[in-house]
């Protein structure tokens, strides 16, 4: 070997030596030593962000709108409880027409400017006005809106048009976080409905109240949030227990989510497989199972033969072995509920189930005449999700031993979402029954029963179900819930009733999230998340360590 | 000058005809794709306004024109600079698809640059032990690593690595390191950035990061590098100039490098500009195994989600690298190799 190779080789082993000397010092999943000065929390998202414009986003930008933004309170279903943030008071006239919030003096923007009732009013007409003008993102919730008034900087009047629960509108999930004003002037626009408002906001740009401010915002891969040190919050929670800066990661593959916690690259994970969860925690990693109110649901083609009779419908529904759902599609991680309503929602029934009976199943296809016939029906789900696609197998199986034949049909959400409503104009094109999930933008049971089985909700209205009766109880219900709550509740369970009977959809399950976590990094308590603001990180219930 | 304008003319037009045609064929078969990605652009609109805010959608998108419009307009578009807006990010396609294809051509350089220069010198090795057992064992490893899926050989490393050390070299970069160092991509090349910053400890990370996928990358131009180079230079070998500069009693090394390697440059500069076109797939199905940034992550999840203007940019960013390097090859084979006239 000549001296020039030799020479070659020893520098190459001591670079190499040098690589593994570093790697070995910083520890195995980096060099966590570095970090001391700031304190990084990585948040691991199974989804991409769809947009962040706070009055028009109206899907996977929650996660970071909740952060970046506020609404003037929250609402806690799960505790019936009210959570006050821009807002530390509100009350309402005798007959809920008229709603008056006192905004907190020590509320800032991020821009410096404080949080006033005129920045209110801009937020929540910009949600309304661009829904009228486009159908488009979560203002329809503002529909009775007659204006809003400002006495004063610090309090704001919601004027209805008819009896109203605004306490419920301004703590919903979408369409309510407020925003300074001045976006105008720093995205260069005049019009609050002006299309570049819009763009500037999706690239990356916000003037939020939050406890955080976007730094970077790439919605393919990743979002950086640093700490807003003005945030009023931080009177009642300890800046130094929350991260200085948050990184909201996309990882959209569960495996890839595991491997990053495992190699220290993710402090929370938001989807791992969920077989892996028990080897996981043996590893030292911690699991914070939610509840969600995302749930799942069966949608019976009305229009079409056989799932037109409702007798069809109700042997489908005690045909299904919701045990073999709980265990080996939903692996414990979902609640079985045959309410439309998740568990824990208001308006949510228990006592709404339909028990595995495959006898009583042949009794409907008997009664139905349908018993002995060659029966075929299509089941149309999401391909992606496995647990829609387990589920799809089981009921095949289950309808098998009633001679009725299944055709699976998976498809891409947005095929599910172009498909679903052909139930009305093509019935016989559309499946025969199809699953859709849901999750609420406002605490009201109107959410849920409204968009899926209203006969005006021609989008997600899937079954094409059309009863007069059911339409009246619930919109009667929702004109209510301003005057008297208790009797709208009555109403919406009188609505129930009717969907149990005659089972153009049945609930399936809620959807359990289990988040699991790095305990060395990070301290969760369960009040981090509340189900009804999915997947948003309630900074002041968690704690970074050093 | 050995490229002709001619030529450049001809592949110019060449390259935009296959770039037309690819925007045609992409847009006619996610057309006929199930899916409407009116439901995506709109964000699931709910309420009584729900169906207004889908048609409101379909015009926004142009899905309310003819299918030939539809298709003009975009290839208007896309050579005025614009290639239209991500519907599911809501973001310019070029922009996002520049953020992926950084990532994705910086693994794929270090990849390239590990393939090629390790398979060319055990190529020229295997040239010099012709018939030996370590020519015969260099070749099955050649075949072996040209052919293996690299996806399977990067799980196998990923668990390898996991097994034996702990690391598993996920991600692009560690964060924590990146924020306490203060790290910025400045080009989104990670190991440019650093070392323009000066931000040595990154510089390290990024590398250590990059070298295990980049390793599975460069199996297929290690396996070509190895093939080619020992054919081409067992070939050249026997060539008279080679037997007679032996003759001459030329040294051995200056035989090897000035002579017999010298004369296999065009062709394995042909080659391998081909190979590393072609490993461009490789190192986007290896980024996702691995769980890094760039087009292939993209790729993976954009793909089912009706996003046509995002899925259309990846088609045309795959097809203009392809055109480019190949034509890159050419041009530098016809500087290098004086019998080639383009």
């Amino acid at each position: 070997m000549n001296r020039a190779v030799l020479i070659g080789l020893i520098l190459i082993a001591l670079i190499v030596a040098g690589l593994g000397y570093y790697w070995y010092s910083s520890g195995k999943t980096g060099p966590n030593n570095a970090t001391a000065s700031r304190k990084v929390l990585v948040y691991a998202y199974e989804d991409s962000i769809t947009g962040i414009d706070p009055s028009i986003e109206f899907d996977t930008g929650l996660v970071v709108l909740g952060l970046v933004y506020e609404p003037l309170i929250y609402y806690n279903p799960l505790q019936d409880k009210f959570i006050p943030a821009l807002a530390t008071s509100w009350e309402a006239n005798e007959n809920h027409t008229v709603w008056t919030f006192h905004l907190r003096r020590d509320a800032k923007f991020h821009d410096g400017t404080p949080v006033t009732s005129q920045a209110v009013k801009f937020s929540i007409m910009r949600a309304l006005e661009y829904y009228e003008k486009t159908g488009e993102g979560p203002g329809y919730i503002w529909e009775d809106l007659v204006r809003i008034e400002t006495p004063n900087n610090y309090t704001v009047r919601f004027i209805m048009d008819k009896p109203m629960r605004v306490d419920f509108l301004v703590s919903a999930s979408y369409g309510s976080y407020i925003y300074s004003p001045r976006v105008l002037e720093e995205s260069g626009v005049k019009s609050p409905l002006d299309e570049e408002l819009l763009k500037w906001f999706n690239q990356g740009h916000e003037d939020g109240s939050g406890p955080y401010m976007i730094e970077s915002y790439n919605p393919e891969s990743m979002v950086k949030l640093v700490k807003f040190r003005d945030w009023w919050g931080w009177k009642i929670y300890d800046i130094n227990k929350a991260p200085d800066v948050l990184i909201i990661k996309i990882v959209t593959d569960d495996v890839s989510q595991e491997n990053g916690l495992i190699a220290g690259q993710i402090d929370i994970a938001t989807t791992v497989p969920l077989q892996d969860i028990s080897k996981l925690l043996k590893k030292g990693f911690s699991v914070l199972n939610t509840t969600t109110y995302h749930n799942y649901v069966l949608m019976f083609n009305t229009r079409r033969y056989p799932t037109n009779i409702t007798e069809f419908r109700l042997a489908v529904a005690h045909a299904i072995p919701w045990d073999r759902v709980y265990r080996e599609a939903l692996l414990g991680y979902g609640r079985i509920d045959n309410s439309l309503i998740p568990y824990g929602f208001p308006g949510h029934l228990d006592n709404y189930t339909f028990t595995y009976n495959l006898t009583l199943a042949r009794e409907y296809l008997e009664k139905a005449g349908l018993l002995g016939k060659d029966l075929r029906v299509e089941i149309m789900y999401e391909g992606t999700y496995s647990q829609e696609a387990l589920f799809a197998q089981i009921l095949k199986g289950s309808l098998a031993q009633l001679g009725i034949t299944v055709e699976l049909k998976p498809a891409s959400w947005d095929q599910m979402a172009e498909t679903g409503p052909t139930v009305w104009d093509n019935p016989d094109q559309a499946p025969h029954m199809i699953i859709n999930d849901w999750w609420p933008t406002l605490p009201s049971p109107y959410d849920f029963l409204y968009s899926l089985l209203h006969s005006d909700s021609k989008e997600w209205n899937w079954a094409g179900y059309n009863n007069t009766l059911f339409n009246n109880l619930i919109d009667k219900a929702w004109d209510l819930e301003g005057s008297n709550y208790e009797e709208a509740m009555k109403l919406y369970v009188k609505a129930q009733n009717i969907v149990y009977e005659e089972a153009p959809a049945i609930g399936l399950w809620d959807e359990i999230k289990p988040y699991v976590y790095n305990p060395r990094h990070v301290a969760i308590s369960g009040e981090a998340f509340n189900p009804l603001y999915m997947y948003v990180l309630f900074i002041g219930h968690l704690e970074v360590k050093g | 000058m050995p490229v002709s304008l001619n030529y450049v003319v001809k592949r110019t037009v060449w390259a935009l005809l296959v770039i037309i045609g690819v925007i045609v064929f992409s847009y006619i078969f996610l057309y006929l794709a199930p899916g409407d990605p009116a439901y995506i652009w709109a964000g699931r609109p709910r309420g009584v306004n729900a169906t207004i805010a889908i048609m409101n959608a379909r015009r926004e998108l142009g899905l309310d024109k003819p299918l030939p419009v539809q298709i003009l307009l975009f290839i208007k578009n896309v050579f005025t600079g614009n290639m239209g807006v991500s519907i599911e990010y809501k973001q310019p396609v070029s922009v996002i698809i520049w953020r992926g294809l950084t990532a994705t051509l910086e693994l794929l350089i270090i990849a390239y640059l590990i393939g090629v220069s390790l398979g060319v010198l055990l190529g020229i090795y295997s040239a010099l032990k012709r018939n030996t057992r370590l020519d015969h064992g260099l070749q099955v490893l050649a075949i072996t690593l040209a052919n293996a899926p690299s996806f399977w050989l990067a799980i196998g490393l990923i668990v390898a690595l996991a097994y034996l050390t702990g690391f598993t070299g996920y991600g692009r970069v560690d964060t924590r390191l990146a924020i306490a160092t203060g790290f910025r991509p400045i080009t989104g090349f990670y190991l440019l950035d650093s070392l323009i910053e000066g931000n040595i400890p990154v510089f390290i990370d990024v590398l250590l990061r990059i070298l295990p996928p980049a390793i599975i990358v460069a199996t297929y131009p290690l396996g070509l590098g190895i093939r080619m180079a020992r054919a081409l230079i067992a070939e050249t070998l026997g060539e008279e100039y080679v037997k007679a500069a032996i003759a001459w009693g030329v040294k051995r090394r200056t035989v090897i490098w000035r002579y017999a390697f010298k004369g296999t440059i065009p062709s394995l500069t042909q080659v391998l500009g081909l190979a590393f076109a072609y490993s461009l797939v490789d190192a986007m199905i290896v980024e996702i195994v691995f769980g890094r940034e760039g087009l292939g992550s993209l790729a993976y999840h954009i793909i089912g989600k009706s996003d046509f203007p995002l899925v259309i940019g990846l088609m045309i960013t795959v097809t203009a690298f392809y055109i480019i390097v190949n034509t890159l090859a050419d041009i530098l084979q016809a500087m290098i190799d004086p019998r080639v006239r383009l």
